[in-house]
This record gives C-alpha cells, structure tokens and sequence, in this order.
C-alpha cells in the first residue's frame, strides 16, 4: 500500500514530506469535538479533523462561487482524482472500478437492486438464494427484505458464534451453513458478508470465506466492508469478491459522508445501475455516481487532504492502524480485568473496535436494556459507547449479555477509558440494573 | 432591482410601476448593501445570469448550515439519537404549511428533484415486475422533459417492460390554450390504440425551454382521460410560482428547495398524496426505517450531512426579511425578469419565447438569427464562449422548428436560439446590461456558432 508510506508519497508526488502533526496539533484537529465527552464511539459516526473540515468548505465555496463553472470543469475531475487514491489505496486493477457513493448503505441499495433486476429478467428463478450472515447490518437486512426476498429470492441467514475464540470457529460455521443452505440444489446467487461486523464486533476472514464461496458456486460475493477501510488492510484483488463497499466517514476521516463501492471488471458490473437515474444514466457505475443531481459532492473531494492528513502521522494510514489496534486491545484488557469480565473476540479478531464483556450482575436482559444502558451511560457519566446485547445460552452461569464495543481513534486519551471503566464500577457498587431504567 | 432600488437605477423612475418606487426604507426590511452581503461569496465580475440550474445560498443560511454540521460532527451519537428525526419533521411541518398539504406525512424530504423521480419510477418499476401493471401499459412523459426524468423513464419504465408515451408541447408559445390543446391532442393520440396510461409526468415549470405550464388544468385533462396517477415534477417551483399541492391535484409533487428557495445544496420536498398506493413508495437507499413511511425513511438513509435539510426555519426567517416575504421576493423576482427580457429581446430584435404570463422569474429571450445557434451542441458552445470571454452565465437553448412548422424570425431569418435569464435578489440591471452588449458585439464581430465549434 505505497501511499501509506510518507517516504513513498515524497517520491510519487514530488510533494515535500508532510510536516509530523504533534499532540497539541491532533488536539486542535479534534478540538471541535465535544470536550465533556469520553468518546469511545468512532465506529459508529467516524469522525473528521478540522484541516478536512475546512478543505470540505473550500469546495463547497468554490461551488457556490460559480456553480456552472464548477460543475463543467471541477467537480468530475476532482471525482477522479478521489477515485485513483482510492484504487491505490484498495489495490483495485483499473480506475472504472471503483465507485464513489454516499454511504457503504447506498453500495447495498445498488448491489441488491441489480440482483433484483435479475429475478425480474428470469435470470435468477424464484427461490435462488441470497446468503448473509445472521449479524449483518440492520440496513443491509431491509435492503435484503426489499430487493431480493420481494423479487422471489430466499434469504439464508448464517448464525455466527459470539463470544468468538478463533477465526476457525466462523470458517467452520460459514462452511456449514453454506452447505446446508445448498443442501436441496438450492441456487445461491449472492452471498453477502460482512469483512468487519457492526454488532457484534469482530473481523471475518473474508478471504477465506470467499473462497469457500467460489468452491460452492455462488454466483457473486458482495463484501460489506463498511467500516474496514482505516481500519484493516484491504486489498480487493487478493480477497477476490465481486463487490466490496467501505464507509470513508468511518475510520478514513473523510466528513460525512462518502464511501466507495468496488465492482470487479465483469459482464456483470457494466449492469449496476445507482438507483437515482440521471442523465449519465448508462455511462457505468462511476459516471451515474458522479452526478446523481445537484448534490454537495464535497465529502468525495478531500481524499488528496486526507491522505496528506494521514501522512502526516508516524507510519502513515498503516501507522495508524496498528496504533489503534494496540490501544484498544490494551484498553479492553485493562476494562475486563477490572470489571472481571472477558473479551469477546480474540485479540486478532478486534481491528480498532473491541467487544468488552460487561458485568452480568448490570442485568442487560435484551436489546431494549442495552440501549437504556448507553443512553444512561451518555447523559449520566457522559460516556458515548455502544452496548451489544447478547442472548444467553441455556446452561450458562452468570452469562455475560452486555458487551460494550468499544473503539480508538487517534483523538481518544486512556482517560476516556478510565471513565468507562470507573461509570461501570459505580453501576456495579451502587446494585444499579437496567430494570432500574425508565422505559 | 430590489427594495430600496431608487437612485441607483434609473430605470425604476422612469418606469412608472408603483412597485419599483423606492419606498419609505423598512428598517426591518433587508436593505440593498445587506443582500450584497449576503450574496459576497458569489464570483465578482460573473454576471450571474442562471439561478435557475444551481440556485443560490445566502451568507446567512450557510453559517447556519455550519452550525449543524458542526452540531453533528460534535457529538454525533447525541445528534443522531435526540435531536435530528425532530429537526426533519420541522422542516416538514414548514413545507406542508407553504404548500397547502394536508398532512405532515404527505411531505417527505429528498435530496434533490432527481431523487424524488427515481422513488416515483421504482414504484413503476415494480408494479410492472409484480404484475400490477401488464407490459406495454403506458408512462406519459413531456418531449422537454428534464433528461434525467426521462433517464429514469428508460431505466424504471422501458426496461421493466412499459411504453412510453411522448407528448410534444408548443414553444415558442402564446398562451396556456396552446399548452392545454396541445396535450389533450398528445395524450389522445397517445391512448388511440386502447393503452392503459399508468403514470403521467408533467412539469410545472420546464426546464429548456423555461415556461410554466398550467399544471392544474393538465393534471384534470389527466384525470378525464382516465390517467391512473400524475406526478407533477416541479423542481424550479417553489419561489417561482405560487404551489399549493391541494389546487393542483396531483398524486405526487416534488419541488427542489435549493433552486429558488435559498437552500443549500442540496433539498428537495416529495408530496405525496395520502392513497392507498402511497405507502407503497420507498426510498431506494434503504435502511433500517424500511417499511415506517416513505417520509421516514427518507429521513434516515445511512449517515449523512441532513443539514441542508434543517435550515429550511432560517430560511423561512430569511426570505421574512423581504417585504412581502417569498411572495413579495417571486413577485419582484418576475415583474424584474420580464422587463429584462423585453430589454434584450428590442436590442436584440427577437422576441420572448412566451408571454409574461407565462415566465415564472426565468424568461427565454429570442436570440438574433444571425448567431445561427442550430444544434444543441451549438448552445452550449455559446455558453461556454459567454462565459468564458464574456464572463456571463446564461444556459442557451436551441429549438429548431418541426417540420411544418414556421417558426419565429426575426429580421435576418429564423430564431432557433433562446437565452434563458434567471432573475434573483442578488440580481443587477448591470448583469442584464453586460448580456445585451456582449450578443450585440458577437454580431457586429460577425460570429456565428459555426466559428465556435471546436474542431
């Protein structure tokens, strides 16, 4: 991944080095979050500095300063240029595969909308398969819901183990499910899988699983990465999908919001369509993407600030990443051993997100409870941190059923994680449980 | 040109229309040096001339904008889970109250006009794939229509198996009897062979050629010839012409707020009639909202900046600023555009391409014969050449006269070359005046498209 490598990103761009950021610099660039706040949350919004922020702004001046001129001789060139750092970034073959939509959402609309097309032109036959994992994202299931299960199709869901102690459990689980969903010569013509899961938390070997895939015969394999990009490495060639898609608000400080969607070179991929139709309708993906009317198209625009932005950091984008896996790991050790709880996934399984076990005597009983919980936690203990309710297995003793997802991002300080770590101690001290919650 | 015009412009004494008098100065009145202000940002030295593609975003409303975005970008979680579903349904209420809707949940917010069409034509597509519809059954579509509508058409209509019924509109035009004659023809030919007609898409402003259309009068011609459900795309229509959804009777009405509205880029309001359809329609970008009410879902589409969605209070305060509010700012905004048009078209020795009755605050103004602006191509190398050595913004549009028909001429031959200007608050005669001299010097330079055609 050259463009990661500040000595790299010298020598290609001819640029001088970026400037090292400092700890008071990075505090200025988060300065604008809000201060009161243990924000341990940047897997759900993201986040986005202050220098892109104001990069964001010159764009969408230089629009309302002479929008004509903008859109005639700006904005697809600029688009492009977003494009290629992506391409690099994702080690995609050729530029016209890459794609720039609003969110990893919209990727799931486009992806799904195409196989609908194809129950609709007798391609696919009623009862052909879609597959997801049973842990995939809520929008991803509607979307699931409203273009394949209402064009006919049947939808396989793939119950994941969690708590998760190794990659082979998840392969081995993958496996049988596709087997048995392919058990009465029942066709799969989509699988979707997620690279990092929303909730629970936990990197998929997806290489694996797409290779499985192909031995099976499925026809497509559409890998939702929404919150992979900054966050694990990503190389669409090596992980041979058909479709990959990943936020770029997430963990790749663009402003909200903007995402990529990677479609492999086929006959295939000329077919999707973005499902606002405008009249660049049947120039390919990219060039419908590009203009699907007036729009502020300035989040896809900061890509060349953002990869200036990363450099500027020890070790570039990959730099960062091992920073934040390695504090989160630290951090969610630190929170299990003083809340005697345990993680939920492997270490190796954990990019910059983590699954901490919460004390079971808090009393999450289902999802309602975890909600209360993380709002409780906001308003009372001002600690913004997502809790995943998980259902206890019968024979269990003193299951844990809270699990709260924590992230690190390069804003977060270990204090955020003390004032987790202290809130839930005084929950525990105080005999608080969540039937204590209003409704 | 606006409030306080007195002085400054000597076209306002001269006229002789009350309206353009200075009167007494409100001070609570936005004042002239305020709406340049306002307006700062906007290139110096570009006569602006078409606020009808892009719109226009005052200073104001962007700061306001700002502390939105900044509002989410502080605490997002806090943002998402308190305080934006509230902010939308707001901005709702305000539209349904400006339009006349019934219901709040009859007014969804879009991104942009173009959005609005794809949710109306997936709901096509997909009564055609379940059978609701048969294959040939028809979709009415006006010859102008916007191209990303008819885009649209082809990728939700055509391709799931619909026809297309093609209705061609008069233009140049003399009066609403010719629009209404012209489409009540169209559509009877259109249904000669017994079609069943599902959907009819009418604008009620056009784009190219600009004209307002009497979107009551078709949508009842509609509704007469057995038409199922008409959608009205208005996107140039709120702060242009007067709306009110309930009069004119559509099943869905879509109007871009960021065109006339002083809306960010960019937002847009779907009506949608309350029937037993409705609930049917869906956002294409679906998220966990899927099934609560297109409204709903439109409101939560995956994360996004919504904050041109939320100004829409400040906006409404802004456009307060004016006398007489949005309706004083559309009258003004079209008494302006109609002077101005018929100041260039006696310079130039054309004419306007309808009458003043029927330009909203835009006005095709006949361009000389003699520039032989004859393919769309030509047009839009003229613009660019405007703008470019002229440093004018005006899209132009080349309509050549169907056979058999005579067309209009001037002095030197026939006028297939029309400029569409765009009047908005931040307008000056000046802008007007830079137009009229740069046609004249193209001709007295002997210019003709034909030069301007790159190789």
């Amino acid at each position: 991944m050259a463009t990661s490598d500040p000595s790299h990103g010298a020598a290609t761009t001819g640029k001088p080095k970026p400037k090292p950021i400092t700890p008071s610099d990075l505090r200025a660039e988060f300065s604008h979050h809000d201060p009161t706040i243990a924000r341990i949350n940047n897997g759900s919004f993201g986040c986005c500095p202050a220098t892109i922020i104001a990069a964001q702004q010159r764009h969408q001046l230089l629009f309302l300063r002479q929008p004509d001129y903008y859109y005639f001789h700006t904005l697809k060139p600029s688009i492009l240029q977003s494009r290629r750092l992506i391409q690099t970034l994702i080690n995609a073959d050729h530029v016209d595969e890459v794609s720039i939509v609003d969110n990893a959402t919209t990727a799931a609309a486009i992806v799904l909308q195409h196989t609908t097309w194809s129950f609709f032109s007798s391609n696919f036959q009623p009862g052909d398969a879609a597959l997801i994992l049973h842990y995939a994202y809520g929008a991803v299931k509607k979307s699931v819901q409203a273009y394949i299960s209402r064009a006919g199709g049947h939808v396989i869901e793939v119950h994941l183990p969690f708590p998760v102690k190794s990659r082979s459990e998840i392969v081995f689980e993958f496996q049988k499910a596709l087997k048995l969903g392919k058990s009465n010569g029942r066709k799969i013509r989509l699988a979707v899988i997620d690279h990092i899961t929303s909730m629970p938390c936990v990197i998929i070997p997806v290489k694996e699983l797409v290779k499985m895939c192909r031995d099976e015969g499925v026809d497509r394999i559409f890998i939702d990465g929404a919150h992979a990009i900054g966050n694990v490495e990503i190389d669409a060639r090596d992980i041979g999908a058909d479709f990959y898609t990943s936020n770029l608000h997430k963990w790749l400080f663009c402003p909200p919001s903007a995402a990529f969607l990677y479609c492999k070179m086929s006959d295939e991929s000329s077919d999707l369509h973005h499902p606002v139709v405008s009249h660049e309708y049947g120039n390919g993906l990219a060039m419908e993407s590009a203009w699907i009317g007036t729009r502020d198209y300035s989040p896809q625009l900061v890509l060349p600030e953002v990869m200036e932005f990363v450099n500027r950091f020890e070790g570039g984008l990959k730099g960062i990443m091992k920073r934040n896996h390695e504090m989160v790991v630290e951090m969610a050790k630190m929170l299990v051993e003083a809340w005697g709880t345990e993680l939920g996934a492997p270490p190796e399984m954990c990019a910059s997100l983590a699954m901490v076990g919460m004390p079971s005597c808090l009393g999450i009983r289902c999802e309602l409870d975890a909600l209360k919980l993380r709002k409780h936690l906001r308003e009372c203990f001002k600690v913004e941190v997502p809790i995943y309710y998980r259902a206890p297995v019968e024979g269990e003793v003193d299951p844990i059923t809270g699990y709260a997802r924590i992230s690190h991002q390069v804003y977060n300080v270990v204090e955020d994680y003390y004032r987790l770590r202290d809130a839930v101690k005084k929950l525990v001290e105080t005999g608080f449980t969540c039937d204590l919650l209003s409704k | 040109m606006d409030l306080s015009a007195g002085p400054e412009d000597p076209r306002a004494a001269t006229n002789g229309d009350d309206s353009h008098v200075s009167k007494k100065l409100k001070l609570s009145f936005i004042t002239e040096s305020e709406i340049r202000e306002e307006f700062a940002h906007h290139q110096p030295g570009i006569a602006r001339i078409n606020n009808g593609s892009f719109g226009s975003c005052p200073a104001s409303i962007i700061a306001a904008q700002k502390r939105w975005q900044l509002r989410f970008l502080r605490q997002p979680d806090d943002f998402f889970f308190n305080h934006l579903q509230r902010q939308i349904l707001h901005s709702r209420t305000i539209i349904k109250d400006l339009v006349n809707a019934d219901h709040v949940d009859e007014v969804s917010i879009v991104d942009n006009a173009t959005t609005a069409a794809a949710i109306v034509l997936q709901h096509v597509g997909w009564a055609f794939a379940e059978g609701r519809f048969q294959k040939g059954d028809a979709v009415v579509m006006l010859h102008c229509a916007f191209q990303a509508v008819k885009k649209s058409i082809e990728a939700y209509v055509t391709r799931a198996g619909g026809s297309v019924i093609v209705v061609h509109l008069p233009f140049p035009v003399n009066s609403n009897d010719e629009i209404i004659a012209e489409f009540r023809k169209g559509l009877a030919r259109g249904r000669a062979n017994g079609k069943k007609v599902r959907l009819a898409i009418i604008d009620h402003i056009t784009s190219m050629p600009c004209v307002v259309i009497p979107a009551r009068e078709l949508v009842k011609i509609c509704r007469e010839e057995g038409v199922e459900r008409v959608f009205v795309d208005a996107a140039h229509a709120i702060g242009n012409v007067h709306v009110d959804v309930k009069e004119i009777g559509a099943d869905f009405y879509v109007s871009n707020l960021h065109k006339w509205f002083f809306c960010p880029p960019s937002v847009a309001f779907l009506y949608c009639r309350k029937s037993p359809v409705s609930p049917d329609l869906h956002h294409p970008v679906v998220s966990h909202e899927y099934g609560n009410g297109l409204a709903i879902e439109s409101a939560w589409i995956g994360t996004r900046d919504y904050s041109s969605q939320l100004v829409i209070p400040e906006v409404l305060e802004f456009t307060s600023r004016f006398e007489g509010g949005l309706e004083g700012i559309r009258n003004r905004n079209h008494e302006k555009v109609v002077e101005m048009g018929q100041m260039l078209a006696k310079a130039w020795g054309t004419s306007l391409g309808s009458p003043p009755e029927m330009c909203p605050s835009m006005a095709m103004v006949g361009l000389p014969s003699r520039l032989r602006v004859l393919c769309d191509d030509d047009a839009l190398n003229l613009r660019s050449h405007l703008r470019d050595k002229f440093g004018l913004e005006v899209p132009i549009h080349c309509q050549v006269p169907r056979d058999g028909e005579l067309g209009v001429m001037d002095g030197d031959g026939c006028v297939t070359g029309y400029a569409r200007i765009s009047h908005q608050v931040y307008n000056t005669l000046d802008d007007y005046v830079r137009l009229r001299d740069a046609i004249t010097q193209l001709l007295q330079d002997g210019v003709t498209c034909e030069m301007l055609r790159r190789v």
